[in-house]
């Protein structure tokens, strides 16, 4: 099967994949399986296509969902591009000093492991009541997942790369762009992925329970929607979360991998 | 081989769509059999609650077999109480919908909601009355008049929450638009909205019990009277819901629940300091705060303001249905108004 055609295939087979959950989920809605409240607490694709569109008409008290949208995105992105930023300079900084190093791989390990939700009343105490909580929270979620990538990918680098760099008077900086980063790149792409999918999770969970009103993010919007047992409503705002997710992944996540990683041979 | 790849991605779609098509005739098969057998089967009831001082009665009930008792007194025969503690009202008006719950404690704001939505359920009884008050640290904050118009954030559980709709109400009360200070909520739980005025963070935490009282002794906290006057310790806070298939088709057993949690809301007024010492575990205090803060609650069967406050929540738009009397939020069984 040549590449063209294997791709129509994978193409043929998600859609009908996609086709199929849908189905599924319309045969249990309307079979009131669920029992005779069937529809409040699963409600069918109709209810769910009609308050995709209420939420972004009428949204909640007045505020249409695409300010949600536009507050979390704001602060997804700071988040994402400070965690981003710190995983590269950090991790870069690692392969530098040997004791830094050690430092770092345990601070990684051990924050790595703290769900940021837990951390909440310190974080709160420091930043105090304000967004930059939630970009903290992001942070949190996005650094410590692609830092460990970073350094899985630096120490993966075959040792005559780094002897070749020094050969050729590298060193510093200089060692980590020229051999580090370019040896590592498939390890920073796989780190990207799951940063980003950490970050977007993160960000939810964090506005879901830490929810300023005067900044709403999606989050606050599928509890409001939950409390009120607005469930049409929260489950076309899951609908959103996912097709924002997707548009991420295969518009800007694989492109990146495509021409970079997949084109340099270091990925199939 | 092409081919032969669609053809099976179709078929596994195809047998996934049929197995969920036919989900429903064979559930009702299987719900017909237990219809069948439900008669021999012993009695069963699943009841939520949720964490904290207000649903002491609870621990007293689930902790003396108090359901277990009565349904044995009225039928000679056994029923297996299953106590699930969760952690919000939406969770458990979702429970009861579904119909993996019967009977449900959450507060009163959720549950009227729950109503207007047709969730399924009714009031059975009520449960507590606790302290509520909206505290602040700012010295330029001294009651409802100062905060309107100002972007002052105020700490309370969440939006739709029983906190917000006081907040709602005590502004309606004084002349206010009841949505006037929305914007100005930072959802939150109650120890984050505690840590976050005493650090100086927010402005206000509106909270209930037992956080009130331990923002009461911090001196450097004021209170904002017209919040508590909105919705004083004698209304009603937390309250039983039943689904309207246990009090249709299980009268016995409903009975029962309504015995079992009137004689343990007798039982803790009676022995207050025995009930402090059972509890004071469960809710994380010494049983001599427990016992303080138990005596400031008020724990009662009868309901009190619920059906003035569905109708408060249906005029400033906080439910889309409109009730017509008290009738629409409880069971007949339920005294109060």
């Amino acid at each position: 099967m040549n590449s063209k055609k294997k791709h129509a295939v994978s193409v043929i087979a998600r859609v009908i994949y996609v086709i199929a959950l849908l189905v599924i989920w319309e045969c249990v809605a309307r079979s009131g399986i669920l029992g005779p409240r069937s529809s409040l607490i699963f409600p069918s694709l109709e209810q769910i296509g009609e308050a995709f569109i209420k939420n972004f008409i009428k949204g909640y008290a007045g505020t249409s969902l695409w300010i949600y949208i536009a507050n979390s995105m704001k602060l997804l992105l700071t988040g994402l591009v400070i965690g981003i930023l710190l995983a590269f300079i950090l991790s870069g900084l690692s392969m530098v000093s040997f004791i830094f190093f050690k430092i770092y791989d345990l601070t990684v390990s051990v924050f790595d492991l703290l769900p940021g939700i837990a951390l909440l009343p310190v974080v709160i105490i420091i930043f105090g009541v304000r967004e930059e909580v939630i970009v903290f929270l992001v942070v949190h979620a996005v650094l410590w997942p692609m830092s460990r990538n970073m350094l899985d990918g630096f120490n993966a680098t075959p040792r005559i790369y780094v002897e070749a760099g020094k050969n050729m008077g590298l060193k510093g900086a200089g060692l980590i762009f020229g051999v580090y980063l370019p040896a590592a790149a498939s390890y920073i792409v796989s780190g990207l992925k799951s940063g980003w999918a950490r970050a977007w999770r993160g960000l939810i969970s964090a506005e879901m329970i830490f929810g300023i009103a005067s900044s709403p993010g999606i989050g606050l919007f599928i509890n409001q929607m939950r409390t009120n047992m607005n469930n049409a409503e929260m489950y076309a705002t899951l609908l959103v979360i996912i097709i924002i997710g997707v548009i991420v992944q295969y518009g800007i996540l694989r492109p990146i991998e495509v021409n970079t990683v997949r084109k340099w041979g270091m990925t199939k | 081989m092409k081919k032969k790849l669609i053809r099976n991605i179709v078929a596994a779609g195809a047998t996934l769509c049929l197995c969920a098509c036919s989900g429903n005739a064979a559930t009702t098969g299987t719900e017909g059999a237990a219809d069948q057998s439900a008669s021999a089967a012993p009695a069963e009831i699943n009841i939520a609650y949720q964490y904290g001082l207000a649903y002491a009665p609870l621990i007293v009930c689930k902790e003396k077999g108090l359901i277990e008792e009565a349904y044995k007194n009225a039928t000679g025969s056994e029923v297996t109480v299953t106590w699930t503690q969760m952690s919000s009202g939406a969770d458990i008006n979702t429970g009861i919908a579904s119909g993996s719950l019967d009977v449900g404690f959450l507060g009163v704001a959720p549950a009227i909601s729950g109503v207007a939505k047709d969730v399924g359920y009714r009031i059975f009884t009520n449960l507590s009355g606790q302290e509520h008050g909206m505290m602040s640290r700012s010295t330029d904050i001294n009651s409802i008049a100062d905060l309107a118009g100002s972007n002052e954030q105020i700490a309370l559980v969440n939006i739709g929450s029983i906190q917000h709709i006081i907040l709602g109400k005590a502004l309606a009360d004084n002349g206010y638009d009841a949505h006037l200070l929305d914007a100005n909520i930072v959802a939150m739980k109650h120890p984050d909205g505690m840590t976050a005025l005493e650090s100086g963070n927010v402005a206000c935490h509106l909270t209930s019990s037992p956080y009130i009282f331990k923002e009461h002794e911090n001196a450097e906290l004021h209170e904002i009277k017209e919040v508590n006057a909105a919705w004083p310790v004698e209304n009603s806070f937390i309250v039983g819901v039943a689904s309207t298939e246990l009090h249709d088709k299980q009268p016995a057993l409903y009975e029962a629940l309504c015995s079992g949690i009137s004689s343990s809301i007798d039982y803790l007024n009676g022995n207050l300091e025995e009930v402090a010492d059972m509890t004071s575990e469960y809710d994380g205090n010494t049983p001599e705060d427990e016992l303080e803060y138990l005596k400031k609650g008020v724990y009662t069967v009868e309901t009190k303001g619920i059906f003035t406050l569905a109708t408060f929540m249906s005029e400033n738009g906080f439910v889309e249905t409109s009730f017509s009397g008290y009738s629409d939020l409880v069971f007949d069984n339920v005294k109060g108004n």
